[in-house]
């Protein structure tokens, strides 16, 4: 396929000098030496080491559970139980932020004292004075089960008689879309299009399992240093643990991979309820099997897509039912089924839309967060969905695509305007022509490209009223101190503040410093989740920081005698625009307004919109700030031989709004459209009756230098975003198309869709043979 | 649980020997560790004593002697990559070894540690059944050769005794008139648990006709085996495309594999006879 | 099971250590406070463990504190410090190959164990190198590009230039 690619619409941003540029993060030497401390890497004095013991069930009642030998083993400080702790209760589907809004459901006993839902359910925590005396430890637990009955199958934990999970009947979350008339809509149809398609569990994979150290203080204030993308838990961790809310400080640390695998509470009520029964510190370290069973997945979901056409493509109605496995517990699922429920038409102007959405809880491991948040499992459905109307209509997919994309001023399923540029075709067609010629069939092995479009939030949900704050001030020699609550998961969240300071306050980024993360001491930033913190943190920057210039500069026009507007500051140099030899170094005007008392910090709140929540019987209404537009694109070689599926040539183009810092953009678009890759073609969760299978990074495999070509990344850049200078958010986005593009090039070479991944080489196998049994039919 | 267990550093290959003589069946032999310290870490070693054989000089080297290559057991992986006599007399073998784990495993991983912990998917095993490899199995009053396709069992079984050590592996220097051809199936690209690994040796004599021929397996047998039905059928005939698919279709019957985290049975046969079938032609190509 | 006193050379500096045999030299290194030494997997599927044990890239999870007794160890935080950069250090910093920075010191390792065999590696052979460092954040390319930034500097500067704190091969 050769697409024209067109030209861009102009398009003017202005020219910055730190902003955009590929400068060398503030957080990156520290890494490449081994200097930067991670969460496990802390140890002090008379610390405890602490363990976690679990459940080997799936489902059972616990008859028995007795700690004593482990409580009398020499050096074990304490064991502690759901017995010991009955009111320790953890808010599962709150998610964290700046202020709390609305429950979704039920809470999740910390310790089961009673009953077990799924395999490796926390049931007893130790502290010993080493970590092989708790290892002693754990093996002296005595426990009796009695299994009872579990259910591993949404729907069949949907039938009547169904164990129960989810009290009282499993369903843990609902939604719907009512657009239009779907009905009339088909009727207008000249083609109905029906498939449906299954996504799987996906495992985080961080390189850095789990792991925190807590001690208590004089004044009874439990300090937890931790890997975490939240460090508003510290309220949801006060109630379990039976504290004021003030009396805990989480001081997040240096993430070392999220993905939002972390934005669940993992090792802080255990480290909380450790070191408050010891008084002494605790650190608790999870093993890689256990970081697997302990943390949430991607929930898995079938998808059916019911979609009426017309012969030149034109979408007249689409009605899409899913279903997802919620695990033994929420957490987060009710919001991923949203995120699935609105994404679930794909970014196309459709006028009459129906959806019916669930997710039911089930005794297998638990799901939540994982970058893309239920938008790439709607992704996979839709773009496999409008390349099975193309293949049906005999038109070729971008043209049934451009029939149906979204443009700015079109709303979408819930009636939510797009305002910001939409550069749906703009991405898919760069993003085909980097692929260049198709390379050439040889031998058994079938060569195909295919793409996928999509569109991703950025920013919370609209009805969490989202807030963010970021503190910045200039010191008397001229650097500049930021100070935010963000946690930095190593997409750059710490060091985009620092570049936006930078460039407001005209100095070298070598001249900021922030201090983050630290739940007492540094204003709250909100979550790093929901790709929101560089709209949300970068704008209360970008405000703090103008507010902090725009007070040097009101000293500066009257030391010029001209007005603000006239001057800028570059290099730590003030100077008149239109004449720049007239300079004044910024350290003397700092000087001069300190010693006139002019305040030269600002703390600035920044709030995304605030809506109420969507109709619950229509969904209709605003659910975010804004979305992100873009492509991927991928040529593959099948082996159809052997099933095996080798990336020849990749290509993500998105359009950011504007890059903060150029380098880390790319980072995020080349490491997320890998992480779709791995979730397209390899990584595959094996859960056998509730119990994974896979617990190990040599059995669930994800992507090494050797399995996919280089992700080329293309940025476009429109400025429409409401982030700062005109930026969206990529974090999320980028995973998004990669799996469906992947499984549209397999579909282009072999002539048969799998509208199941991962697209594992028996997987192509199996299509093959059916393709042929069918011909030969 | 992390295992409890004692740790010996003989200076030399007599006091090794000593040690594993001393503690018998309780005593097992240690090199790169790369399979035994996961066995300790997940407390699943069963013996009490290791004898660290790590820094003996006297399991390295990569020799022609009389005809044969012989390594060391204590030949890293790493090291048959890049040794000429490999690159030159063993190509298959430096193939398995670009393919074997990954280069921090490689380094430490040892030819011997490969082939004694026996696991059905051992990367070295069937470019060294394609090689007609023996393995020398020393104690401290003797040492004898043993053809490496009876030396291991079954899975994880070995004809080691206690008190004995790899001490060398050994091949013949194939004939001018021969070539080989590997390939590893795995779920990725580098450090992947096989699905299938194969290597074939395929020797022609001056008519032209198969001399002799080797298909060597593994992951889809209980052991890594060679498929002798096969090799027979090649046997004093011409090589062509329809008995090549023949053999390499025989092949597959003789497997014995199993459904398990990284593929079914059935896809394991199914590309045993395209890969065996792709691995004869490539041979048989560089022959002509 | 008996602690016995082992000799370990870190980065140039010598400790003598009582450990127990079945302590790997991994954690041998983290508690004595090289927490450079990451530990990903502790099965050695994922390379952030990686040091130079006498001169060759190893896992150290993979091998036995006494195993390593009286050797030569370097770490990435042997290789330079944020004044004083190894060229390596300082690719990575520039070229975006570093997001959360976990698998960093043990894929800065074996890029070097690359580069001291290799001065001039193809794309396929840096690829190779990294093989067992599995990274979840940046999708290896920036890390090659830094790779081959770092070659081309450290050829320019001449061999044996860059050695870092300890013996390495």
């Amino acid at each position: 396929m050769k697409y024209q690619v067109k030209p861009l619409p102009p398009f003017n941003l202005p020219v910055l000098h730190t902003v955009g540029k590929p400068l060398r993060k503030v957080d990156a030497m520290g890494k490449a030496v081994g200097a930067t401390v991670y969460a496990g890497d802390y140890s002090m004095l008379q610390m405890l080491h602490g363990k976690v013991f679990r459940s080997k069930q799936s489902s059972a009642r616990i008859t028995r559970l007795d700690v004593s030998k482990a409580r009398a083993l020499p050096g074990v400080a304490c064991v502690i139980t759901g017995f010991d702790v009955p009111n320790a209760r953890l808010v599962s589907d709150m998610p964290g932020q700046t202020g709390q809004k609305q429950r979704a459901g039920s809470d999740v006993p910390v310790l089961a004292s009673e009953q077990v839902r799924f395999y490796g359910e926390p049931i007893a925590l130790i502290a010993a004075e080493t970590l092989e005396i708790a290892d002693k430890a754990m093996s002296l637990i005595e426990i009796d089960y009695e299994p009872l009955p579990g259910v591993y199958d949404p729907l069949e934990a949907m039938k009547p008689g169904a164990p129960v999970v989810t009290p009282p009947d499993n369903i843990v979350a609902r939604w719907k879309i009512r657009k239009g008339n779907v009905e009339s809509g088909f009727e207008q149809a000249d083609l109905i299009v029906e498939n449906t398609f299954r996504v799987p569990y996906q495992e985080h994979a961080y390189l850095e399992p789990e792991a925190g150290v807590a001690w208590i203080d004089e004044r009874g204030v439990i300090t937890i240093r931790v890997s975490t993308q939240v460090i508003e838990h510290f309220r949801t961790i006060a109630r379990a643990v039976g504290v004021p809310q003030n009396k805990i400080r989480i001081l997040g640390t240096m993430v070392g991979g999220g993905f939002g695998g972390k934005e669940d509470i993992t090792t802080e009520i255990y480290l909380a309820l450790l070191t408050k029964h010891t008084a002494r510190p605790v650190k608790i370290v999870y093993t890689r099997e256990e970081s697997f069973l302990a943390h949430s997945k991607r929930h898995p979901y079938v998808i059916k897509h019911r979609t009426g056409v017309k012969k030149n493509g034109l979408i007249t109605a689409s009605k899409i039912e899913m279903i997802s496995d919620s695990g033994a517990y929420p957490y987060l699922s009710a919001y991923v089924l949203l995120y699935t429920t609105v994404m679930a038409p794909g970014p196309y102007r459709i006028d009459n839309v129906q959806v019916d959405a669930i997710s039911v809880a089930t005794n297998n491991p638990y799901t939540s967060a994982f970058r893309g948040f239920g938008g790439p499992q709607a992704c996979f459905a839709y773009e496999q969905q409008m390349d099975d109307i193309a293949r049906q209509l005999g038109l070729d997919p971008l043209e049934v695509r451009k029939v149906n994309y979204l443009r700015t001023g079109d709303c979408t399923a819930t009636g939510q305007v797009i305002e910001s540029a939409a550069w749906l075709e703009e991405t898919a067609t760069r993003a085909m022509a980097a692929l260049g010629e198709q390379t050439i069939d040889y031998g058994s092995v079938k060569i195909g490209q295919g793409f996928a479009s999509y569109f991703q939030s950025y920013g919370r949900i609209t009805w969490l009223h989202d807030t963010s704050q970021s503190w910045v001030g200039i010191e008397l020699d001229g650097t500049v101190t930021v100070r935010a609550g963000v946690p930095d998961l190593g997409a750059g969240q710490a060091n985009s503040l620092c570049q936006i300071a930078a460039e407001v306050l005209g100095v070298p980024l070598e001249r900021v410093t922030i201090y983050c993360t630290d739940s007492a001491l540094t204003p709250l930033s909100g979550t790093s989740t929901a790709t929101r913190q560089l709209y949300m943190s970068g704008n209360a920057t970008l405000t703090a920081a103008t507010t902090v210039r725009n007070v040097l500069l009101s000293r500066a026009s009257k030391h010029f005698e001209e007005d603000m507007e006239a001057l800028d500051i570059v290099d730590s140099k003030v100077f008149i625009k239109s004449d720049p030899s007239k300079t004044l170094d910024l350290v003397d005007l700092v000087r001069m307004c300190a010693s006139e008392g002019m305040h030269l910090s600002n703390l600035a709140l920044f709030k995304a919109p605030f809506t109420d929540p969507i109709n619950p019987e229509t969904g209709q209404g605003q659910v975010w700030p804004d979305f992100t537009f873009g492509s991927f694109a991928v040529e593959v070689a099948v082996d159809t031989e052997t099933g095996e599926v080798t990336i020849l040539k990749a290509a993500a183009c998105h359009d950011i709004g504007r890059a903060i810092n150029w380098a880390a953009a790319e980072g995020q678009i080349i490491g997320g459209g890998m992480q779709g890759l791995g979730y397209g073609l390899m990584e595959n969760l094996i859960v056998k009756e509730g119990v994974i299978k896979t617990p190990s990074l040599s059995e669930y495999l994800i992507p090494t230098s050797m399995d996919y070509p280089d992700i080329q990344a293309i940025i476009l850049e429109s400025g429409t975003g409401l982030g700062p200078f005109g930026a969206k958010g990529i974090g999320e986005p980028s995973v998004t198309p990669a799996a469906p593009a992947v499984a549209s090039a397999i579909a282009n070479a072999i002539g048969v869709s799998i509208p199941e991944i991962p697209i594992t080489p028996e997987k192509v196998l199996a299509a093959l043979d059916q393709a042929q049994a069918t011909v030969m039919k | 649980m992390q295992s409890e267990i004692e740790l010996y550093r003989p200076q030399n290959l007599a006091e090794a020997l000593t040690l594993l003589a001393q503690y018998g069946p309780d005593g097992k032999p240690m090199a790169g560790g790369t399979n035994i310290v996961v066995e300790l870490r997940d407390g699943h070693h069963n013996c009490k004593s290791l004898v660290d054989l790590s820094r003996l000089k006297e399991l390295r080297g990569i020799n022609l002697e009389d005809g044969y290559i012989v390594i060391g057991g204590g030949t890293t992986i790493t090291e048959l990559i890049d040794h000429p006599l490999i690159c030159m007399h063993a190509g298959i073998l430096k193939e398995a070894a670009q393919l074997f784990a990954n280069p921090l495993v490689r380094n430490r991983a040892t030819v011997a540690g490969n082939l004694v912990d026996a696991s059905p998917a051992a990367d070295t095993a069937p470019p060294l059944l394609a090689l007609k490899a023996e393995v020398q199995l020393m104690n401290r009053a003797a040492s004898r050769w043993m053809k490496l396709e009876d030396f291991i069992t079954g899975v994880r079984k070995t004809n080691l005794q206690p008190g004995e050590l790899m001490f060398a592996i050994r091949w013949p220097v194939p004939s001018d008139r021969s070539a080989g051809a590997y390939t590893k199936v795995g779920l990725r690209k580098a450090d992947a648990i096989s699905v299938l690994s194969a290597a074939v040796m395929v020797e022609l004599d001056d008519a032209g006709l198969c001399k002799q021929a080797i298909i060597a397996l593994g992951a889809v047998a209980p052991k890594p085996f060679r498929a002798h039905e096969a090799e027979a059928l090649l046997l004093g005939k011409v090589l062509e495309p329809e008995l090549i698919a023949e053999a390499a279709r025989l092949a597959a019957e003789t497997t014995r594999p199993i459904d398990d985290i990284r593929g079914t049975a059935a896809y394991r046969k199914r590309v045993t006879a395209v890969t065996v079938r792709r691995l004869l032609t490539r041979a048989v190509e560089v022959l002509k | 099971m008996k602690p016995q006193m082992i000799t370990l050379h870190i980065n140039g500096r010598t400790h003598f250590v009582a450990l127990n045999p079945n302590l790997t030299l991994l954690v041998a290194l983290r508690d004595l406070g090289y927490t450079d030494v990451k530990c990903g997997c502790e099965k050695g599927d994922c390379g952030a463990c990686a040091v130079f044990l006498n001169g060759v890239a190893v896992n150290s999870c993979l091998v036995l504190a006494w195993q390593a007794d009286e050797a030569e160890i370097l770490t990435a935080a042997g290789l330079g410090t944020s004044e004083h950069p190894h060229p390596l250090q300082t690719a990575f910093s520039d070229a975006g190959a570093i997001q959360c920075g976990y698998c960093t010191p043990g894929m800065i390792i074996s890029a070097k164990s690359l580069l001291d065999h290799k001065p001039h590696p193809t794309e396929a052979e840096i690829r190779d190198a990294i093989s067992g460092n599995l990274c979840r954040c940046t999708g290896y390319a920036q890390i090659i590009q830094a790779v081959e930034s770092a070659a081309e500097k450290m050829a320019a500067e001449g061999p044996a230039v860059f050695g870092g704190a300890g013996g390495e091969g």
